[in-house]
């Protein structure tokens, strides 16, 4: 290794990139302070495109005037970038690739109005690279998330893709409308990225869990019974994915108080609305519960087995990598056990105080770009290819799906 | 660089700073320029050195870094359509070799890349050879030239010995500071372009300005080069004009210490001018070796250029202009060698470059960390006066000369070009000789 090069295995730079440029304007003449590097370094060639991409963007944006309000043009527009670099930069990157942002201001919109700072959503996805995830979508998409657990990263379909350009404008409208108060995914960046001339197409989320607080259980709910159960396989994971059905055998309970029941049910009502009015169907609300007690004996076996010097694995404790500097949404005074920043993990209610356990609870809507004339289509082809085992050939329309939905999420809640 | 200021924070700082839903009125680079092919200039220095930061300093170079290249094709649809257009290809020859340049040559990368983004480069009335463009900075560092594909072919064929020749002279040289070598391709016209350190001052203005070569045949400014605002005088003009370069004592121990880095000399000529008290003998060294080596790569039709700065002449120009105009608009200057035309111009808001020292300098007065070629006229001179003098145009290589002399008709030289009979050591002999000829 050389010997400047400050960090392993992690990418990781001791600054954020105005330090390192700040740091290094100071510098005086023949005397050059050793660089901080961003290096993109991932598993994955994909990953640091991934990082790139972002960390191109998001600069690219910081030279672009911020709008007073969108155009029409802006929900049409893209930007691309293809990269071929010989014998240069060879050691974390591919020498040739492709990056395409969809939509760039109106993905930076969002992020403004979901309360995202372009620099902190920056940091999140190129300080480290992104995380496999253990979670499969429907069809079996594949998941990350960014290194400190914020954002979501789900590879998607380019009908997918097709299918976010048809309801961007009304979602961006439903944004403006309800302030980013939604159960809604919360969309904020979406991406086309070609190594080795594949092309991988992702979207970036807020995502639905704590970036802290870890998720011992978590149901995927739609209010239909045919073949809700967590399969033998699903169920030998670390995190499996329960249905309705295992809610309901389980006699899970979500024990939140009246009022926060009220705004719960008003936001998801406006939600599911939405959707319908969309024919969007087959969404989930999914389902996470943070067991405070248990979080806290996990957090003390931790400390007293492991050396607390590799942050980097997740699966429970508080993950950040070693000498990272904190990013501006980190609280500069701890929270104790079962406490939360409402302002990061947006979608955390606490447990009322009769609960027969102290938990929080982290619910919001997920999966919702399947168009039900894409359905029917799909339904009507001889081998429905894309759609595997998981789905459910459903003879409900958006308007019935909506309502089952609701009806059934309202249950759970008493 | 010596500074007194550090610079202003950039734009990623103050966006840091912004906590949850409350948002600093951006500051940005908007690459706004009167050319596209000025924007994306911009838009490509500004990526290629932001690239750069991304990449770690190697603990030296190697073979494949001069053979390296990063390209960039952008397709925007849509989208940022208002400074930038929507399409083009940047392509940055050698990053890793020219960075390493930039450093020995004490240039900081994110200054370089300030001087080159924060405003447009500004046209230059000055022409090379062939017509090449040549822009100047906004700050008047660096100039910009504009460059043929076989120029960029022969930057590769010296480029290795160039930079081990700079690695040994410390940087300490009087060839061209090179520092970045790019290809721009707009509306699929492409254009190469070469950064190079000014020779003249980002300050102090040029009055009288030359291209000495040594030769004598058709050495003359035209009657349409006279008429411009800074015309580039030549050989003949210099000789006729009876015109002195009086370098004297002062800066002889800056120059001897020069002399102990550089290469061993072997003219016994040289060896007896050594003991003379003449400060010229020293800057004969270092012109020495730099034509050796030009001579070793079998480069010539070089020139000295030479710019003249008048002290007092500028200060009556700044008082006359201070009398005058407000001072706030300073983007069109017109003046050849990248000088200013009056006092310091800055553009309007612009955070202090830390090479824009918090220090005040005098009438003539200069910092030579940045205005490294200037050397100021002894006492006992005439005139009060700043020379600037560097060796420029080095990219003409013997071989190619004659083959496209025996061209039946030789298209990129025109009227300017000499048809020249001598060989590079004997252009580089004829060259030095002037030189100390006209140096007293």
């Amino acid at each position: 290794l050389r010997s400047d090069q400050k960090s392993v295995g992690g990418g990781l730079s001791r600054f954020s990139i105005a330090a390192s440029i700040a740091s290094k304007t100071k510098t005086k003449k023949k005397h050059f302070v050793a660089q901080k590097v961003k290096l993109f370094r991932a598993s994955d060639p994909l990953l640091s495109v991934l990082m790139w991409g972002v960390n191109h963007s998001i600069n690219e944006l910081s030279h672009v005037q911020i709008p007073i309000m969108l155009m029409p043009d802006d929900f049409k527009a893209y930007s691309k970038i293809k990269v071929d670099n010989h014998l240069f930069n060879k050691e974390n990157m591919p020498s040739h690739f492709k990056f395409k942002e969809y939509c760039p201001l109106v993905f930076r919109n969002l992020r403004e109005r979901f309360g995202i700072d372009d620099q902190d959503f920056l940091n999140s996805l190129t300080r480290s690279a992104p995380l496999n995830s253990e979670a499969q979508g429907r069809s079996g998409a594949r998941f990350h998330t960014s290194y400190d657990k914020r954002y979501v990263i789900k590879t998607i379909s380019s009908e997918d893709v097709a299918e976010m350009h048809n309801i961007l404008k009304k979602y961006h409208q439903f944004i403006v409308e309800c302030h980013g108060n939604t159960l809604l995914p919360q969309f904020l960046g979406m991406y086309r990225l070609t190594v080795d001339g594949d092309e991988t197409y992702m979207i970036v989320t807020r995502n639905v869990f704590s970036h802290r607080l870890s998720v011992y259980k978590k149901y995927d709910l739609k209010g239909s019974t045919v073949a809700r159960e967590a399969s033998d396989k699903e169920k030998a994971k670390e995190l499996p994915t329960y249905k309705d059905n295992d809610f309901i055998n389980d006699g899970q309970k979500i024990y939140i108080d009246g009022e926060n029941k009220k705004m719960f049910l008003e936001k998801l009502r406006k939600d599911v609305e939405f959707l319908a009015q969309l024919k969007l169907m087959d969404y989930s609300l999914l389902v996470g519960i943070h067991d405070v007690e248990r979080a806290e004996q996990e957090e003390v076996e931790s400390e007293d087995n492991e050396a607390e010097e590799e942050g980097e694995s997740d699966g429970g404790g508080i993950g950040t990598p070693p000498d990272s500097p904190s990013n501006t949404l980190d609280s500069t005074k701890p929270l104790s056990p079962g406490e939360f920043d409402p302002a990061i993990d947006v979608y955390a209610i606490k447990s009322n105080d009769s609960a027969p356990r102290k938990e929080v609870y982290f619910m919001a809507v997920i999966d919702i770009l399947q168009h039900y004339d894409a359905k029917k289509k799909a339904a009507h082809a001889a081998k429905t290819v894309k759609h595997g085992a998981g789905a459910e050939i459903s003879t409900v329309n958006p308007e019935q799906y909506s309502k089952r939905f609701y009806d059934f999420i309202t249950t759970i809640l008493s | 660089m010596s500074s007194n200021c550090t610079s202003a924070a950039p734009v990623s700082a103050s966006k840091t700073k912004t906590k949850k839903k409350h948002f600093i009125g951006q500051k940005v680079k908007l690459f706004r320029a009167s050319e596209p092919i000025l924007s994306v200039l911009m838009w490509g220095v500004n990526h290629t050195i932001n690239e750069l930061s991304n990449v770690p300093v190697p603990v030296m170079l190697m073979p494949d870094d001069f053979k390296a290249y990063s390209k960039i094709k952008v397709d925007n649809h849509l989208f940022n359509k208002e400074n930038l257009p929507s399409r083009f290809k940047f392509k940055e020859y050698c990053p890793m070799v020219f960075r390493n340049l930039r450093e020995r040559f004490c240039i900081d990368d994110q200054d370089y890349q300030n001087s080159l983004t924060r405003s447009a480069p500004l046209n230059s009335d000055s022409q090379g050879r062939f017509g090449n463009r040549f822009l100047s900075s906004y700050d008047h560092r660096f100039v910009i030239k504009t460059v043929s594909s076989e120029d960029i072919a022969e930057m590769h064929n010296i480029l290795k010995k160039y930079h081990q020749f700079i690695v040994e002279c410390h940087g300490n040289t009087l060839l061209p500071q090179f520092l970045g070598m790019y290809r721009l391709t707009v509306d699929g016209v492409e254009t190469y372009m070469v950064v190079t350190r000014n020779v003249f001052s980002h300050r102090l203005t040029v009055h009288r300005k030359y291209d000495l070569k040594g030769s004598t045949v058709s050495r003359e400014a035209s009657d349409k080069e006279k008429a411009k605002e800074l015309p580039t005088f030549k050989d003949n003009d210099f000789l006729n004009e009876g015109q002195k370069l009086q370098i004297g004592d002062d800066n002889k121990k800056y120059f001897l210490e020069k002399l102990k880095r550089d290469v061993e000399v072997t003219d016994t000529c040289f060896v007896l001018l050594f003991f003379l008290i003449c400060m010229c003998f020293v800057f004969y060294n270092v012109v020495f070796v730099c034509v050796q080596f030009l001579a070793t790569l079998k480069i010539m039709d070089y020139s000295l250029l030479v710019g003249i700065h008048d002290v007092d002449r500028a200060e009556q120009e700044e008082m006359d202009v201070e009398g005058g105009g407000d001072e706030e608009e300073y983007e069109n200057d017109g003046m050849g060698g990248g000088a200013l035309t009056g006092s310091f111009g800055t553009p309007p808001d612009s955070p202090g470059n830390p090479l824009n020292c918090g220090g005040f300098f005098g009438p003539g007065e200069f910092d030579p960390s940045v205005d490294v070629y200037a050397i100021k006229s002894h006492d006992s001179a005439v005139k009060k006066e700043v020379y600037f003098m560097a060796i420029i145009d080095i990219l003409t290589h013997y071989d190619a000369k004659k083959k496209a002399a025996h061209a039946a008709k030789t298209v990129k030289h025109g009227a300017g070009a000499e048809i020249s009979t001598v060989n590079p050591e004997q252009y580089s002999k004829r060259f030095y000789e002037f030189m100390s000829n006209i140096l007293s």
